[in-house]
């Protein structure tokens, strides 16, 4: 009796998952078919349609890709940079030293979480404007650069780490910044991948902000310069829409397969899930 | 080479209100292996972490090699230092953890190469070099500890619990090793264990601690022979001493019941004609000898014979004991008050 039970609960649970990644997965397949086939198969099935790549040509032709690849890329990693220096230091500010007003400052950065970085939408704006850093690609960067999961997640990391481990350092003659970046940091490496990958892939999909500071093509990410390609005005070619899309999330969904291992450890390991 | 005598003078610690250390003064000197014992809690860490650095005392002064050192961070104060848990840094191989501090120290790369070398061979260690902690077994990673002690060619060593996580044979060789390497490098050593065999076997002097403060400090054989207190006497030796009371007359020279009188399990003898009468209650066979417990009213005695026993539980047995094998130590405050020598209280 018991163990059907459990049978028919792990039926239903493989049944979900299996749902859950059909209705993720749907609409990936569907980009791929209609990038990969002339625009009259767009949205009808056959399975003997010819192939051709020829809508990725004329997206590439059609709109600045290549630049909006190169903001993006650049994006990413000056957010990544910016966020792996100061959350570290914060980070490690907050895990291995007392000083007056700590939890204070700590519930500070916690309340950070809660607040949706869309409702500073503009405030933020203002900041930036009187920066006078509108539709630069730093702008878009900025608000995201102390990012208070960051400083959370690897304190946290850092809080696991044995005291033993830090007092031989300063034994064997390290100064503070030696102990961080000799014992901490390699230690909490499977964090930092974890959390680079969260980044990465946030910012790369980011839109509603940088589409609200950038106005030019010299600072637009792919995912705005891809939602102006697509915008009503332009025609709706499924073929090309599709063809761009497959552009901008390919080198995304390319790293995660490439590294997808060492993701799911990282992932383990730092206790994201 | 410098003086490396360990100095510690009216040394107090305390946590808030919570006093962990009270009273601490004693000398280490230049080449002697001090070992601090005591049960858990009593201050033996706290003592080493001082003498590190890595605390600061509340009062008091702490003198390495002739410098008072008491607020020095750890690196300035020439020490090197194992740990219970061994701190290897687990992304690091085992020339790298053992060449860790001395690339903090900015020793050139020749000179470094040349120390890994000697400490790894010394260790028999050069086969793993290039090894993670995580594939090595206890032993190996123990010895990896030691290496990074030894390769800073430092003449203060401290060992915090450096064996508690090995097993019972290896705990033994490696104390002998660590011994012998201690004699052969001349380290002045400060060695932290609440495991009494193992300082009994390896120091040159013990200080006993209980409770922050300092119960006894000599050798070995002092330790031993004449306990300043009951508890040196109940911690010391394997069965501890017997640490009896009695209303009544419980030995020529024991006054009364304002006194424990101590006997070691070794010294007493079965008797057919006197003594005192206790029953067995429980027989351990060693081997070479015979643990046997027997209770005497409401308090428990053990004895040791040699060999076999033809005792069986339940059995009453008549314990003696010669009068100069007795210490007596006052009943309020544990103080030793006899000479066993003499075997006359006063």
């Amino acid at each position: 009796m018991k163990l059907r039970e459990i049978g028919i609960g792990k039926t239903v649970e493989t049944l979900g998952a299996w749902m859950l990644g059909a209705l993720w997965l749907l609409p990936v397949v569907f980009a791929f078919w209609s990038a990969f086939h002339p625009a009259e198969y767009s949205t009808s099935f056959s399975l003997f349609a010819p192939l051709t790549i020829d809508n990725f040509v004329r997206a590439w032709s059609y709109a600045p890709f290549p630049r909006y690849l190169l903001n993006t890329f650049i994006l990413v990693t000056l957010i990544l940079a910016a966020q792996f220096i100061l959350c570290t230091l914060a980070a490690y500010g907050f895990a291995r030293f007392e000083f007056f007003g700590k939890n204070v400052v700590f519930a500070l950065v916690l309340l950070q979480l809660m607040i949706m970085p869309e409702v500073l939408l503009v405030e933020n704006y203002r900041t930036i404007s009187n920066l006078g850093l509108l539709d630069t690609i730093p702008a878009i960067g900025l608000p995201y650069m102390a990012s208070a999961f960051g400083i959370f997640l690897l304190r946290q990391s850092f809080k696991t780490i044995p005291k033993e481990l830090v007092e031989a350092a300063q034994v064997e003659g390290l100064s503070a910044v030696g102990i961080l970046w000799r014992v901490y940091v390699p230690l909490a490496r499977s964090t930092y991948i974890a959390y680079g990958l969260v980044s990465v892939s946030y910012h790369w999909n980011n839109f509603l902000w940088p589409l609200v500071i950038t106005s030019s093509v010299n600072s637009r990410p792919l995912t705005v310069g891809l939602a102006i390609f697509g915008a009503p005005e332009s025609g709706v070619d499924w073929s090309i829409i599709t063809a761009a899309t497959v552009m901008t999330m390919a080198p995304l969904l390319v790293a995660f397969i490439l590294f997808q291992r060492q993701f799911v450890q990282s992932f383990m390991h730092s206790g994201i899930k | 080479m410098a003086t490396s005598k360990i100095i510690l003078t009216d040394v107090y610690k305390s946590w808030g209100k919570a006093e962990a250390l009270a009273d601490i003064n004693f000398v280490c000197g230049d080449g002697e292996l001090l070992v601090l014992l005591g049960p858990s809690g009593c201050g033996k860490s706290t003592t080493l972490r001082l003498i590190a650095g890595l605390e600061t005392p509340t009062s008091g002064s702490i003198e390495i090699g002739g410098r008072d050192v008491s607020n020095l961070p750890p690196v300035k104060r020439n020490i090197s230092m194992v740990f219970q848990n061994y701190a290897l840094f687990p992304h690091l191989n085992v020339a790298e953890n053992i060449l860790f501090g001395l690339k903090a120290r900015k020793v050139p790369k020749k000179e470094r190469q040349k120390r890994l070398k000697d400490t790894a061979a010394l260790l028999g260690l050069t086969e793993f070099m290039d090894r993670k902690p995580a594939q090595l077994s206890g032993g190996q990673r123990q010895r990896i500890a030691l290496g990074r002690a030894i390769v800073a060619q430092v003449s203060v060593c401290l060992m915090d619990e450096p064996l508690s996580n090995l097993d019972a044979k290896l705990r033994q060789e490696m104390r002998q090793e660590i011994r012998s390497l201690q004699q052969r490098l001349k380290m002045t050593m400060v060695y932290v264990t609440h495991d009494q065999v193992e300082a009994m076997t390896i120091a040159d002097k013990i200080i006993l601690m209980k409770d922050g403060r300092i119960e006894q400090h000599g050798t070995p054989e002092d330790l031993y022979n004449r306990p300043a207190t009951a508890f040196t006497g109940s911690f010391i030796g394997n069965p501890p001493m017997n640490i009896l009371t009695s209303d009544g007359p419980l030995s020529k020279s024991f006054p009364d019941s304002s006194y424990f009188l101590g006997i070691r399990p070794e010294n007493i003898s079965i008797s057919n004609t006197s003594g005192i009468e206790g029953q067995v209650v429980a027989i351990e066979y060693l081997g070479a000898d015979t643990l046997i417990v027997c209770q005497w009213g409401e308090q428990l005695i053990t004895l040791t014979v040699k060999g076999k026993t033809d005792a069986l539980v339940g059995d009453y047995l008549r314990l003696n004991w010669r009068e100069e094998n007795i210490h007596l130590f006052n009943r309020d405050s544990g103080v030793r008050v006899s000479n066993p020598a003499g075997g006359t209280a006063r």
